[in-house]
This record gives C-alpha cells, sequence and structure tokens, in this order.
C-alpha cells in the first residue's frame, strides 16, 4: 500500500511508541497476569492520545478521518509485536457499531468517550464455538435481556459491552449494556494466545440498563462493522506472519549446518520464496479490502472474506514452517515463534475460519 | 483535483474514441484464429479486424506507452491504464499480437542504438515485421547461459550456426531476436550477444514442434553459415546477456498476464460450475469440495491481480518494492493450472478429449487450454527459477550452487 506522507508519519510515531512500550516481551508479561487483565488500559490511552482511536472517524464526529488504509497500517503494526490492545475490540468493532449502527444523539452521548479513551468497550455476538453471528437468541423479555455470549474479546476490561440481541417483539437489534450491569456474570478465560476472552451470561439484565440500536440501517452497518473487523484482524496477522517471515530469513542466513548456512540449501530457499508470494499475495488482498473501505466501491463483503481467508491460510503456512525452519529451538518458549504460532490459530477462528470466508464469498457471486 | 479532472476527461475521450472506432465484432471474447498478428504474412480474418487494427495503429495504440516517434501513442503509466480498463470494460479485442510488441520493444527502448529503435520499432506497431525470440536451446533450456549457437566474427558480417528451440511461431515470423554465442572463453554469461536476424536470410530454416495437446505454434529454427549484417547487434558485443534479462523481465509479465492475452472461454468457470454442480450433491463429486476450492481459486485470482495492480502503482509512485514484480509469474501460472484442473473436474467425462482446434466443441476447446496451460509453469524461465529467482534477489539467502 502507499500511504499519504501524512498517514506514514502517523503510523511511524505509533510504531515506535510500541516498539518501547509493547513489544512482544510484553505479551509474556500478560499471560502470567491476573485473568482480569486484558491489557495495560494507561498504556491504551497513551495510544488514544496518539490518535488510534480516531483514524477513521470522520471529522465531522471529532475522528482523524485518516482512512482505512492507516488503520490497517497501524493494526501492521500491532501484529508484528503481537501487542495486546482493544484495538479490535473497542476502536474498530465496539466504535464501529456505534457509529454506524446508532442514532445521532446515541453517537452523540457515547462516542467522545471513547475517542479521548476515558472509556472503552467491546462487542459480544458469539453464541456457538464457530464464528456464526447470525445465530442469536440472547432476548429481552419482561423480566429482561436474558442469554450467553462467548469469545468476548477483552470483555473483563470493557466498561460498554454491544450485544446483538433480540428485543421483546423478536426484532434484531444490538444494545449496549455497562459490563457491571446487574445480571451479567463475567467468565474469563487467557487462551492460548495469551490474550483475554470472556463468557457473558446475562440472567433478567434490566430494560433500563439496555440501549437499544434499531431501525432499517442496522443490520448493513453491523455486516459492515464485522467486515471491518475481519480486514483489520487480517491486517493484524499479516504484520505478524511478516514479523516471524523476517525472523526465519534471518535465521536462515545465520544458522550453519553441514559447515554452510542452511539458507544455502534450495530446499528451503524454494519454501521461503514461496512464503513470500504468499505473503505478498495475502497483503493485496487485505490491502484491495482496505481500500475498498476507504473509496466506498466494490463488493465489501466478498472483498473481505478474501482477505480473512487467504490471511488464516498465509500465516498458519509461515507459522507452521517457521517453527520448522527454526529446528529444535523452533518449539521452545525461549524464542517467540510459539507465541505466533498460537496467535495464529486463535485469529484463524475469531471472525470466521477459512471455510466460514469461503462459503460467503461462493454466496456473494451465487454459487 | 486538477489530476483528477484531467484523467476523467482522458478516459470520456478514451471511450469516446473506442466505442466510434471499435467494431462491434471487434468487442467480443477473442478466438484464436481472429487474433490480429502484423508481418509479411498479415491476414485480416474480416473487414472489421482490419479496421480496429488500422484506427489502433494509427493513433498508436498499438504500444500505448512507447514514445510518438517510435510510433507508439506516448501514454504515461496511468493514462495506459485507463485505456487498458475502457478497453476491458467494452470487450475490445487486442488490435495486434506479436512478440516484437511484447518483448523486443521494450529492450529495444532500453538498449537498442537510435537506428535501431527507428528501423525496427515502428515497424513493429505498424504490424509490418513479425518478430519471433530464439532464446532456448537443446542443451540450454533453464540454464539458459549455456547457449551454443555461435556467431563468428565474419567481416562485417556474423556467420551464424547453430540452433533454437521453443521459437514460438516462428514458421510465422519475418525477423528472429537471438542469443548467441560470441566468445566461449569466459563464464558462460559474459561470451553473450544479443542479435537481430531476418528469417529470409539464406541458411535459415524452421520446423514446428507438436505438444501433448496436439499441433502447437512452437518450432525449431536451424541457422547454417547464416551471415547477419553486424549492425543488427543490440548493446554490446559480448554483453547480451543484460538486453536478455530485459527481454526475461517482460516475457515474465507477460506471462503473468497470459490469460487475458488468451483465448476468453466462452463460458467461465463459475457458469460452469453452476450448469454442472450447481447446488446438487452429485454421486462422486461433492459440490461443497468444489465450491471451496472454487472459491480459494477465485479469492487468489483476484489477489493475483490486485498484487500486479499495486506493482504497477508503485512503479508510478517511483516507491517500487523490486521483489513483488518477481512473484507475478509463479503465482499467476499457478492459479491458471489451478483453475483449469477445476475445470476438468467440474466436465467429468465429458472432459477429457481433445479433438481438433477447428472444432468448436466448447469442452474441447477447455481441454485444450488446460494442456497448452501445462507449459505456462516451463516457459519464460520454470517455476522454480523464479523460485531460485526470488530466494537470491528479494530474500538474499545466500549462494546454493544454482542460479
Amino acid at each position: 500500500m502507499i500511504l499519504t506522507s501524512e498517514q506514514k508519519l502517523f503510523t511511524d510515531s505509533l510504531a515506535s511508541f510500541l516498539s518501547s512500550h509493547l513489544p512482544v516481551a510484553a505479551l509474556r508479561v500478560l499471560r502470567d497476569a491476573p485473568l482480569s487483565t486484558a491489557y495495560d488500559r494507561d498504556l491504551w490511552r497513551q495510544m488514544v492520545a496518539l490518535g488510534v482511536s480516531s483514524i477513521t472517524v470522520p471529522t465531522a464526529l471529532g475522528g482523524a478521518e485518516f482512512g482505512w488504509l492507516a488503520m490497517g497500517a497501524v493494526a501492521q503494526e500491532m501484529g508484528r509485536r503481537l501487542s495486546p490492545t482493544p484495538l479490535l475490540s473497542s476502536a474498530v468493532l465496539a466504535q464501529g457499531a456505534l457509529i454506524q449502527c446508532a442514532n445521532i444523539d446515541q453517537i452523540n452521548r457515547y462516542l467522545p468517550d471513547l475517542l479521548n479513551g476515558s472509556e472503552v468497550w467491546t462487542v459480544a455476538f458469539e453464541e456457538c464455538v464457530h464464528f456464526s453471528p447470525e445465530k442469536v437468541s440472547t432476548k429481552m423479555s419482561a423480566r429482561g435481556l436474558g442469554g450467553g455470549k462467548c469469545m468476548v474479546l477483552d470483555g473483563a476490561a470493557a466498561d460498554r459491552v454491544v450485544i446483538s440481541a433480540l428485543t421483546a417483539q423478536g426484532q434484531w437489534g444490538l444494545c449496549v449494556v455497562e459490563a457491571d450491569a446487574p445480571g451479567i456474570t463475567q467468565t474469563p478465560a487467557r487462551l492460548m494466545d495469551g490474550r483475554q476472552y470472556v463468557d457473558f451470561e446475562f440472567t433478567d439484565v434490566p430494560q433500563s440498563a439496555c440501549d437499544w440500536f434499531l431501525g432499517e440501517t442496522v443490520a448493513t452497518g453491523w455486516t459492515q462493522t464485522l467486515n471491518q473487523g475481519m480486514v483489520v484482524l487480517a491486517a493484524e496477522m499479516l504484520g505478524s506472519a511478516r514479523e516471524l517471515f523476517e525472523r526465519t530469513v534471518t535465521y536462515l542466513k545465520e544458522r550453519e549446518q553441514f559447515d554452510v548456512k542452511i539458507g544455502s540449501f534450495q530446499a528451503l530457499q524454494h519454501r521461503a520464496a514461496h512464503m513470500y508470494s504468499e505473503l505478498e499475495l495475502s497483503q493485496a488482498a487485505v490491502d484491495a479490502a482496505l481500500a475498498s473501505f476507504d473509496s466506498g466501491r466494490g463488493d465489501h463483503s466478498a472483498l473481505a472474506s478474501a482477505a480473512k481467508a487467504l490471511t488464516n491460510a498465509c500465516f498458519q503456512l509461515i507459522s507452521d514452517e517457521a517453527v520448522q525452519m527454526h529446528g529444535g529451538m523452533g518449539v521452545t518458549d525461549e524464542l517467540d515463534i510459539g507465541l505466533f504460532l498460537k496467535r495464529s490459530r486463535v485469529c484463524n477462528q475469531l471472525l470466521g475460519n477459512a471455510y466460514w470466508h469461503r462459503r460467503r464469498y461462493a454466496e456473494r457471486f451465487e454459487f | 483535483m486538477k489530476d483528477r479532472d484531467a484523467s476523467v476527461s482522458f478516459r470520456r475521450d478514451i471511450k469516446f474514441w473506442l466505442e466510434k472506432n471499435c467494431p462491434i465484432s471487434q468487442r467480443q471474447p477473442i478466438v484464436q484464429k481472429e487474433q490480429i498478428w502484423g508481418g509479411r504474412q498479415r491476414h485480416f480474418h474480416s473487414d472489421d479486424a482490419r479496421l480496429w487494427f488500422e484506427a489502433a495503429r494509427d493513433r498508436g495504440f498499438t504500444a500505448p506507452e512507447w514514445p510518438s516517434r517510435y510510433g507508439g501513442a506516448g501514454l504515461s503509466v496511468d493514462q495506459a491504464k485507463i485505456l487498458r480498463e475502457e478497453m476491458q470494460t467494452l470487450g475490445c479485442r487486442p488490435p495486434l499480437y506479436d512478440q516484437g510488441l511484447w518483448l523486443l520493444g521494450p529492450a529495444l527502448l532500453a538498449f537498442g542504438s537510435e537506428a535501431q529503435k527507428l528501423q525496427h520499432l515502428p515497424a513493429i506497431c505498424r504490424g509490418e515485421i513479425r518478430w519471433a525470440q530464439g532464446y532456448s536451446e537443446p542443451c540450454a533450456g533453464s540454464d539458459l547461459a549455456n547457449l551454443q549457437t555461435k556467431a563468428e566474427d565474419n567481416g562485417d558480417f556474423f556467420k551464424v550456426n547453430g540452433s533454437k528451440i521453443w521459437t514460438t511461431k516462428a514458421d510465422k515470423a519475418d525477423w528472429i531476436f537471438c542469443l548467441v554465442r560470441t566468445d566461449d572463453s569466459g563464464p558462460k554469461q559474459q561470451g553473450i550477444s544479443f542479435l537481430l536476424i531476418d528469417l529470409a536470410s539464406a541458411g535459415v530454416s524452421v520446423t514446428p514442434i507438436p505438444l501433448l495437446g496436439g499441433e502447437s505454434d512452437f518450432c525449431q529454427t536451424f541457422f547454417s553459415d547464416v551471415l547477419v549484417p553486424k549492425d543488427n547487434l543490440v548493446g554490446e558485443l559480448h554483453g547480451g546477456w543484460a538486453v536478455a534479462k530485459e527481454v526475461l523481465r517482460h516475457e515474465r509479465q507477460l506471462m503473468a498476464s497470459f490469460e487475458s492475452m488468451a483465448e476468453k472461454p466462452k463460458e467461465n468457470i463459475v457458469d460452469l460450475f453452476k450448469q454442472h454442480i450447481g447446488n446438487q450433491d452429485i454421486h462422486g463429486i461433492s459440490n461443497t469440495d468444489v465450491r471451496d476450492r472454487l472459491a480459494t481459486h477465485l479469492m487468489r485470482d483476484a489477489a493475483v491481480k490486485h498484487l500486479g495492480e499495486r506493482i504497477a502503482r508503485q512503479r508510478e509512485a517511483r516507491c517500487a518494492d523490486p521483489g513483488l514484480p518477481l512473484l507475478m509469474k509463479y503465482l499467476s501460472t499457478r492459479e491458471v493450472q489451478q483453475k483449469n484442473e477445476i475445470v476438468l473436474d467440474i466436465l467429468g467425462a465429458r472432459g477429457l478429449s481433445l479433438s481438433s482446434p477447428d472444432d468448436p466443441e466448447l469442452y474441447d476447446s477447455m481441454v485444450r487450454q488446460w494442456a497448452f496451460d501445462k507449459a505456462l509453469t516451463i516457459a519464460g524461465g520454470t517455476s522454480e527459477i523464479q523460485l531460485n529467482i526470488i530466494a537470491k534477489r528479494a530474500l538474499e539467502l545466500p549462494f546454493s550452487g544454482s542460479s
């Protein structure tokens, strides 16, 4: 992608911030932290001060309107360092749902606190073990909101949660609740990528605690929010894959066996060259999807699915090859390689595995 | 903003011009025998084909990006892209097919003398002279620099002896650009020269080579004491390898975009899938399996095109990542072959006959395409050679004993 000099300046400053404050070593600290910790909130506030929560927000709403290519570049920098931040959960998904699904009063009420970092949100849309956002049984009744959600990203650290649910009349919509509203039980878990995922149970959450986004545009807004989340996640995965690839190529140039650098073996050279071609192919798919969000042209769902499906496969290939090419060291905890490998498999399931995306892609082209 | 206005008005002009000058019959999917090839044996399949060729030629659109003094239209990269897009939208066929246009021209622009450019480039753009490529030899395929066709100093001439293989359409060409050995005393890359040879010269003979798909365009071209004027040397004596690499770079790009040049299938693969498999679970082939493979292929195919556009944008913005163009041939030829394999699976027993190229039978032409495209990962540098080049140049991995 080609960024403007303004976008470049912005992403460079964020990259250097991440290098000093959230290198891969920070993830090692997080995985040993108490279950309630999802990320360093103080560092997130500092990133917000640098502008990370307002990248794609229109200037009319108080944002920077830097565009999705810049968002993708920031996500890639986070991916390079496996940085645990609520970029995806709050700044892309929750904030995106608010901007694209809520009415203007709701936007005015909530958005400023998200943009200035005094609040952090997340989204709860998953009820099954496989991504299926269309399956919603969480429902409002006379007693209040009842049901449950799983795999809520950074859920225990959020101030508010955007939940996909049915109204008492059975109408699908999104509703915002405070994370500590009465009737909400949270069960956090740390998955193998070291990040926090939370199961939510809703038992009679009072109607008065729920602020609903309803109306004709909610469905398309939510689909678009998920598309944006998929592509930002794909960009982050691509950053991880690129970091891992570069570390592996460096290792091929350093490691000696049989008195030569192992990178001189043609079998390994061809596999490395193949990885590189897959990496750039995925990058092209991700950039195309990001660019389509900026231009408003193209089939966003098809482009997002292509980006996520190809990046799933690419990150999986590169993480497998990185472990294999690092030999015995590749399976140790001392090297970071394993952290990337485990992140790859978690990301594969987040926001749709490759099968889900290939099926949706086929549906978009009516076959 | 000014740039955008200019490109909008350029696009409007182009669209208007194409609609006025490209006959409807020339906006149909290309059929191989209706391709417009230049040269002394030039022949047009129809009056419309001639009209379209002449209009494009006079406007410089046979070589849109070449300078107008050499017969091109002198368009910028962006303008040429607009032209391509508008031609694609209307479905315009390429107005001229020629290896001189695709391969020799760019090399002459980079390495030719002014006299050579003026002699050859306009004749190429105007479709007057048709070129063949003389690179590979029976003992010099992937190891191209091992070539043995000799050009000895013979006063004002070189005397050429040897043979070139895989000389595509050489039996219909007027001239051939060849790599010849002018010195065998040093490293093999250093004694090679780049020579332009008139195929009408005494001592030249051409024999076609049948391939696994039946008749083919490939030939072997033999040279026996052929005298070639020394003015026909391009670049330095013994310095032909640099010119050769420039041609190969363009050939790789060409191979990467081969699909757009080839005969368009009368039906696209999605329609084929819907017609023959659709939502049914046919015994022996599950629609979900094929759908999954097809979706993967279409996603990758689209991404290859996005990558190509990214390379073009980087080139225009002068911030090119030199590693990326090396990937295109490897990636795109794989996808073409992948598509063909899915087609064969969809067609089942209907897709197993080659018959003859003149047979209008739809499925047979798809099988011929499958057979022909097996050459894509071999010609112009095999996929393995592409991986070697990527490893060496883009990844800078240590020398492995093979280049």
